[in-house]
């Protein structure tokens, strides 16, 4: 195994460093890495910092304990406070959380982007806009369907059953080449197969000069006057330890640290935003899901992660998907314990995963609180708890239809049912808020984009309004919830905000 | 500075687990025992969970492992107030009293409830984490992940050399 050249690590890093760019931009995921590849290969001297580490294709194995402490932030551990609390996980590596995501890449919905054009005054943000951006993503990132030796049958039984309830279901669009099928997207794709940023745009990046230097915490941006001038950090050591101090100068900041991280280290560097918006309006896309058993094996580890999407429910701010999960993962969620949940898990090649993604109308709020860090606050609407119970007897709905047996309901309390029938009657009575089992990895939307400063934290084109030079490029630009997944809209509007950039830096901006 | 590394950077795992405490040792391995299928009784499983939770632990935001070690004390320390338990803690009690009090527990509503159901959860992913647990339940992801990814090289080798050249 051989580390790119310009990729350097905190073994590397000795004493104090200090450096000078064009460009300097905090994280390498889905945004930061698109946004290094595309000024770097203008010509800008780029340098990313990431707080990860540096995880090649080769160390990648379906070890789900050993993938969530090394490749995830906090474990994957993260929780917000509410009713109910929503588990959500964040990417914490070279490549950030598209090493770890399902890999699914579709463009934003156009009647999205209208609205984002419509309510904030974006420019030049319609799908006649973006298309040149997705085509270019979408050939960087080889986005297409899956090679249908690799559908599993888990995602087999999903379609059937959605098939036998005359539902939409469309194949999962998703930036891979000739995926292999081996289910361990969350873990890190052991073939190289996903094509995370990982193993396209850094690299790309690199050959075009940037430098990435991985263990590389960024603690604040730093201003001279209005404008930014540079950032603070330290090097992170193994098991968390502080190293050396890391200073980078430069004119440029790019902030993409993710919907969480991002606000966080804005607001511990004292930018404010006169919209009030910062760390506020976030949305999260929650998920749940509902574990059938079926009287034949399945063996779902057996083929891709994701093959198709129920689309039925769109308009309604639900989509249906089977995700097979690793028994680490599933034992985690399972409502049992002792020789119940020893029976359950005996059957795990016989058990399909399924679950709704819900586009919530709720927000929720970034704070940082000294001693803790980024804590998270959010608060179910009651019409998103509606539309997640919704999509959760949808789910069993079409579980059944594929002939599953017994159903889990991702409820606090609920007994587990073996028919549709069972099924109605459980959901003829309300199901308190506070019992759902909720889930997220679409964290978006704390620094918003508005041409108006007065409603937004950025304007167009990830401009942070009020400080020059300083940008942000990540899914905290979204005005609202994407209602799909979010990866390729992150890149789309990476590579039209660098486009932007470049010209400004041309015309002598910063 | 010195230049680009040449080997693997990741940050390693520590060589040990970060350490439980001697009595969050206890009450984790009691609670272990009776969330954990029977069989994490067999050739030092219990031990090895303990080695996972102590893993995941540090992993966590400093809030969640504060939170769910406080629970783990709170759990084993709070079973004094079961009335069967005549006063014991959680890890002095027999399996049969061990288990009524944790379904207790597990299914009350509130927060109370909540912790033990997320240490449930964090404490049964440990145990089917182990290997050798997977493979009791006929999970082995290692051939299959070899086989066909020799399979896609061999049918797709010349179109994905041409992409990766590319990036």
């Amino acid at each position: 195994m051989s580390v790119p050249r310009g990729l350097t690590s905190q073994a590397d890093i000795t004493g104090e460093l200090t450096l000078d760019c064009g460009a300097v931009i905090i994280g390498s995921g889905a945004g930061g890495a698109t946004m290094a590849a595309e000024l770097a290969a203008a010509g800008v001297d780029v340098v990313v910092l990431e707080e990860g580490g540096y995880h090649p294709t080769e160390s990648f194995t379906a070890e789900t304990g050993r993938a969530l402490r090394t490749l995830y932030r906090d474990g994957g551990g993260g929780m917000t406070f509410g009713r109910p609390s929503v588990l959500y996980a964040e990417g914490r590596c070279v490549g950030g959380s598209t090493v770890v995501n399902g890999g699914m890449s579709w463009r934003t919905p156009s009647r999205v982007l209208d609205r984002w054009a419509g309510q904030e005054g974006i420019e030049a943000i319609r799908e006649s806009d973006l298309d040149p951006y997705f085509a270019r993503a979408e050939s960087r990132l080889s986005v297409g369907r899956q090679d249908p030796e690799t559908v599993g049958r888990d995602s087999a039984l999903f379609k059937a059953g959605a098939d036998a309830k005359g539902w939409n279901i469309v194949p999962n669009r998703r930036n891979q080449l000739h995926c292999a099928g081996t289910n361990s997207c969350n873990s890190g794709c052991p073939t190289g197969a996903k094509q995370s940023m990982l193993v396209t745009s850094v690299p790309r990046a690199l050959a075009q000069g940037a430098r990435v230097f991985a263990d590389c915490r960024v603690e604040r941006v730093d201003r001279s006057g209005p404008a930014v001038s540079g950032v603070t950090g330290h090097v992170v050591r193994p098991g968390g330890r502080r190293g050396p101090k890391i200073s980078v100068r430069a004119r440029t900041v790019i902030v993409a640290g993710g919907a969480i991280q991002t606000p966080a280290l804005l607001m511990r560097s004292g930018l404010r935003s006169a919209s009030g918006q910062l760390g506020r309006n976030l949305s999260l896309h929650p998920n749940a899901v509902v574990t059938a058993l079926f009287d034949t094996d399945v063996t779902g580890w057996h083929g891709v992660h994701q093959a198709f999407q129920v689309r039925e429910f769109a308009a309604d701010g639900i989509v249906l998907t089977a995700v097979n999960l690793t028994p680490t993962m599933l034992a985690g969620i399972l409502p049992a314990w002792g020789a119940e949940l020893g029976a359950l898990m005996a059957d795990y090649n016989r058990i399909v995963t399924a679950g709704p993604l819900i586009t919530d109308t709720g927000t929720g709020r970034i704070r940082n609180v000294p001693g803790l860090g980024p804590q998270v606050s959010y608060q179910l609407t009651d019409s998103d708890a509606a539309r997640a119970v919704r999509g959760v007897e949808l789910t069993a709905e079409a579980l059944f239809a594929a002939g599953a047996r017994r159903v889990l309901l991702p409820f606090d309390g609920a007994p587990e049912i073996t028919s549709p029938g069972e099924l109605r009657r459980l959901l003829a009575r309300p199901v308190p808020r506070r019992a759902l089992q909720l889930y997220s990895v679409h964290l978006m939307g704390t620094a918003r984009m508005s041409a108006d400063p007065r409603r937004g934290v950025t304007g167009s084109f990830g401009e942070f309004h009020g400080v020059p030079g300083l940008y942000v490029a990540d899914a905290s630009l979204f005005p609202g919830p994407v209602g799909i997944n979010p990866m390729e809209t992150v890149v789309a509007l990476a590579m039209r905000n660098a486009q932007h950039l470049i010209e400004n830096l041309g015309r002598g901006g910063r | 500075m010195a230049g680009p590394s040449s080997a693997p950077t990741g940050r390693p795992e520590p060589a040990r687990p970060a350490g439980l405490s001697p009595p969050l040792r206890r009450a984790a391995r009691r609670f272990a025992e009776v969330v954990c299928p029977p069989e994490v009784r067999a050739g030092q499983r219990t031990d090895r969970v303990l080695g996972e939770l102590g893993l995941m632990l540090a992993a966590l935001p400093p809030a969640a492992r504060k939170g769910l070690a406080a629970a783990l004390i709170g759990l084993d320390q709070g079973a004094r107030l079961y009335p069967p338990s005549r006063g014991r803690r959680l890890a002095r009690l027999d399996d049969r009293v061990a288990a009524a009090y944790l379904r207790a527990v597990l299914t009350r509503p509130g927060v109370a409830g909540e912790l033990a159901r997320r240490l449930k959860g964090v404490v049964t992913m440990c145990y089917y984490d182990l290997a050798e647990v997977q493979r009791e339940i006929g999970y082995d992801p290692a051939p299959y992940i070899a086989a066909v990814s020799r399979r896609r090289l061999e049918s797709y080798g010349a179109e994905i050399r041409t992409h990766e050249a590319q990036q």
